[in-house]
């Protein structure tokens, strides 16, 4: 999580959805109309790096600026569904950087159970994705659908299994080099 | 919307990363980014104009709340454009590690026009620089030169042994390579070489490492 890591960069980049408490002159350009004013009441999806500052901001003044709310990637049909069975998800089509945004959202949140739900998503996915690292099946085989929907963090994951377990091989003399 | 050129910027150093060479400097975004802080620094100051440098938050939160956005979005474009030149420097210094002299390499028409359509959005700005010799921007050239000079002095504290050298162990003495790139004449131990371009030559591999690193000559297996 360091100021530079371009990861990190993209998961703020992320939307969640918050509602202002007040108004704002001149804050249109927000929703798309720059020049107008935003109102009291206004839902709008802003980024993680402006929606986390601006309610952690009101909490040290008076009133609040916006309140936030759980973005879709973690709402509770996506819960539903990890709970059924995590390995149908397609968290890719959900958020690029699933746990980190995950991460960041639960830090504003107070939800024990999500945390146990997505802690054991990633273990069950980890398993699977190490048995795909090891035994490829080529880009045709029955798990392409699985491996299609990984986030960015199992992505990695996935590449550094694939690469140690021919790191493996090539020491033990069973595969050659290149 | 503040902040999402800012962003395409650092999807630019996403892709930068796992790519062997070095895209093109992206000139024009890195212009608008900085011209949108310009923009909200302007913005900024008009807004506190009123003022007069007495300005209490609690009694203004609107304004407050709008200088605040205003300067999140600054530091986020910072943020974005340091985090997009420092992955480029990264870059180049691993390069002249490796001895791939990037001053040197043409930018392969190829790679702007496979960038461009991938993401179809900045293909304008591709455009723009394809009448551009290099991939770098003339600070990062000056970079890569000084870090390069700066290599090579740490180098030369030690004769005997090549820091930049292959890790491999060699299996022949001798290799078989082709020159791709005229280098002139070069001095070895068993006397000078000339190396013409297309010429096929059976060479000590010592002699010519640095050489199949730069690109001038191609090792034949």
């Amino acid at each position: 999580m360091s100021y530079y890591d371009i990861d990190s960069i993209l998961t703020d980049a992320q939307k969640l959805p918050c509602t202002f408490e007040l108004d704002v002159p001149g804050l249109g350009i927000l929703e798309g109309n720059p020049g107008e004013n935003i109102k009291a009441g206004t839902r709008i999806d802003l980024p993680l790096w402006l929606g986390e500052m601006l309610s952690i901001g009101a909490r040290l003044g008076t009133s609040r600026l916006v309140t936030l709310d759980i973005p879709s990637a973690l709402s509770e049909r996506v819960m539903n569904a990890l709970k059924a069975d995590p390995r149908t998800v397609d968290l890719r089509s959900l958020a690029p950087n699933y746990y980190r945004l995950s991460e960041r959202v639960l830090e504003l949140f107070e939800e024990e159970e999500m945390v146990d739900i997505l802690s054991n998503t990633f273990k069950k996915r980890a398993a699977e994705i190490a048995d795909h690292a090891h035994n490829p099946k080529g880009a045709l085989g029955d798990g392409v659908e699985f491996l299609r929907g990984l986030d960015e963090t199992e992505r990695q994951l996935f590449r550094v299994a694939h690469d140690s377990a021919k790191g493996t091989r090539i020491w033990a003399g069973e595969a050659k080099k290149r | 919307m503040y902040g999402e050129l800012g962003n395409k910027l650092v999807q630019h150093a996403k892709r930068t990363q796992s790519l062997a060479h070095l895209p093109p400097y992206q000139t024009e975004l890195v212009r608008t980014v900085a011209r949108e802080v310009r923009d909200l620094d302007r913005d900024v100051a008009h807004l506190l104009a009123p003022f007069e440098g007495v300005f209490n938050p609690s009694q203004e939160p609107a304004v407050a709340c709008a200088l605040l956005v205003d300067h999140l979005c600054i530091r986020r474009n910072k943020r974005c454009l340091l985090a997009y030149h420092r992955v480029r420097t990264e870059k180049l210094e691993e390069l002249s590690w490796k001895g791939v002299d990037v001053l040197e390499q043409p930018v392969l028409p190829a790679t702007g026009g496979g960038v461009g359509a991938e993401d179809g959005g900045p293909s304008g700005v591709q455009s723009s620089q394809a009448g551009n010799e290099s991939s770098l921007s003339p600070e990062e050239g000056e970079y890569f030169r000084q870090y390069c000079d700066m290599l090579a002095t740490y180098k030369g504290q030690w004769t005997d042994i090549d820091l930049t050298g292959s890790l491999e162990p060699p299996k022949d003495l001798f290799i078989d390579v082709r020159v791709l790139r005229d280098a002139g004449e070069i001095q070895t131990e068993y006397g000078v070489i000339n190396l013409t371009k297309n010429s096929q030559l059976y060479v000590r591999h010592g002699d010519v490492e640095r050489l199949i690193a730069q690109g001038f000559l191609e090792r034949l297996s």
